[in-house]
């Protein structure tokens, strides 16, 4: 294989990496939803760490973004 | 294709122009530009030259325009900032009718192109810049280093503040053009579907109904969203121009 | 005209001087005038603050994307210019993505423009 050729391969299964946060954030906002609707008092209080959470899982589909990037333009 | 949702964005030039090897050929898009501004100074002009103290229903809505932009402004950025209330309001006018032109059947819709809002978006910025600096001068910059910051975390505070600065333009830019883009596509996309339906004969007809419906409630929607994209761009235009007055509060 | 006042108080001390009635019954309407405009406007604000949770994920989204995108074009522009490739890009696609999270906190209100004055934090709701 070329190796030109391998590095797109290679980018496309990065982002795969993309999913899986995509899966953590449905956790993180449906969870958020479901005790917000139980307890609407206590849900705006509670939305920094809503947003720390995010921000940690968003991270690691960051990561694999940049992955993709990576082998995209520099390699 | 007659159903292609993309077709409706495509550029056609008109007259080609072509000026030392570059392309300024007066397009379908340039076309629709001189119309947006043609039609608002128009309506503006004919809508106040009677300068009634009672107004008239053209003149009163001209003066709603007048005043909404003009409360919004003094609201975000001071009495100070009613000097950019020319620029604000031009662009006010220019994205609000740009998007009701494009609710027309067969238009071309000027702001669903990212590189109009991106060009619209760097005027306000570079206004922001440009005005800042010459404001204040180096303190400008104070935009960037907020207070109470712990020195060792400045240099990379800063870093963040700055990128965040820049990204404006473009959330400014792409939530204006997806808006346009994805209401037209749906648009097109739902009504595509009436014609393709009622080709089926007697139970198409009567399935077509319900995207029928949707189109109808779609248009609807799309016209709160043409006005609400063009609020919000200038709401932000007025924060952003805030910041070039007060950098530092 | 006592056509539709709004109590019989000023009614009786119509024998006093009747400027006293008249500017209690005009601090009366002026009371409620206001009261009905707070209404409206708490009503209009509601009105364009929810008009569409389409609008508001656009947004919010927008901004998000926007920070990342920023960075990554920063880094990749520096490590061109400055031959580092591949810090540029790490370093700033991550700091990008701080900007970013700070974007849609800043949407969301959570925390203050950086150039806001702090009476004014209720308008940032657009």
């Amino acid at each position: 294989m070329e190796a030109e050729a391998a590095k797109y391969i290679g980018a496309g299964i990065a982002c795969l990496g993309m999913g899986g946060a995509g899966i953590g954030l449905g956790q993180i906002f449906g969870n958020y939803l479901a005790g917000a609707l139980r307890n609407p008092s206590a849900a705006d209080g509670q939305f920094g760490r809503l947003i720390f959470g995010f921000a940690v899982t968003e991270a690691l589909g960051i990561f694999s973004l940049l992955v993709a990037l990576m082998l995209l333009f520099v390699v | 294709m007659a159903n292609d949702p993309i077709h409706q964005f495509q550029i056609q030039k008109l007259f080609p122009i072509e000026v030392g090897g570059m392309d300024f050929s007066f397009t379908n898009s340039s076309l629709f530009m001189v119309a947006t501004v043609a039609a608002a100074s128009a309506f503006l002009i004919f809508s106040t030259s009677g300068r009634g103290l009672v107004p008239t229903r053209m003149q009163s809505v001209s003066e709603m325009a007048y005043e909404f932009v003009a409360g919004m402004l003094r609201d975000a950025a001071g009495s100070e900032g009613m000097r950019f209330f020319p620029m604000v309001f031009s662009l006010f006018m220019f994205v609000l009718v740009a998007n009701l032109f494009g609710m027309f059947p067969y238009f071309f819709t000027v702001t669903s192109h990212i590189i109009v809002t991106f060009a619209l978006a760097m005027l306000v910025i570079l206004t922001v810049v440009f005005y800042g600096f010459m404001r204040h001068g180096m303190g400008f910059l104070k935009l960037f280093v907020p207070d109470g910051v712990p020195a060792a975390l400045i240099p990379l505070v800063t870093m963040i503040e700055v990128i965040s600065f820049l990204s404006r333009p473009i959330s400014l830019s792409v939530r204006l053009f997806a808006n346009m883009l994805a209401g037209h596509i749906t648009l097109k996309v739902f009504s595509g579907f009436v014609v393709s339906l009622s080709t089926l004969g007697a139970v198409g007809i009567f399935g077509a109904i319900l995207p029928l419906g949707m189109t109808v409630a779609l248009t609807a929607l799309e016209f709160l969203v043409a006005f609400l994209q063009a609020y919000v761009f200038t709401v932000l235009t007025c924060m952003y121009l805030n910041d070039a007055i007060h950098p530092s509060h | 005209m006592n056509s539709s006042s709004p109590d019989q108080k000023d009614d009786n001390s119509a024998a006093n001087p009747p400027e006293a009635g008249l500017s209690g019954r005009r601090d009366q309407l002026n009371r409620t005038l206001n009261e009905r405009k707070q209404e409206e406007a708490a009503v209009s604000r509601r009105s364009t603050g929810s008009a569409t949770g389409y609008a508001q994920a656009v947004k919010m989204s927008s901004e998000f994307i926007a920070g990342i995108v920023v960075g990554a074009g920063m880094g990749w522009l520096l490590d061109e210019w400055l031959g580092t490739s591949p810090f540029g890009l790490i370093v700033f696609l991550l700091l990008g993505f701080v900007a970013g999270v700070l974007n849609v906190l800043r949407a969301a209100g959570q925390i203050a423009e950086p150039g806001a004055r702090p009476p004014k934090q209720d308008d940032r709701s657009d």
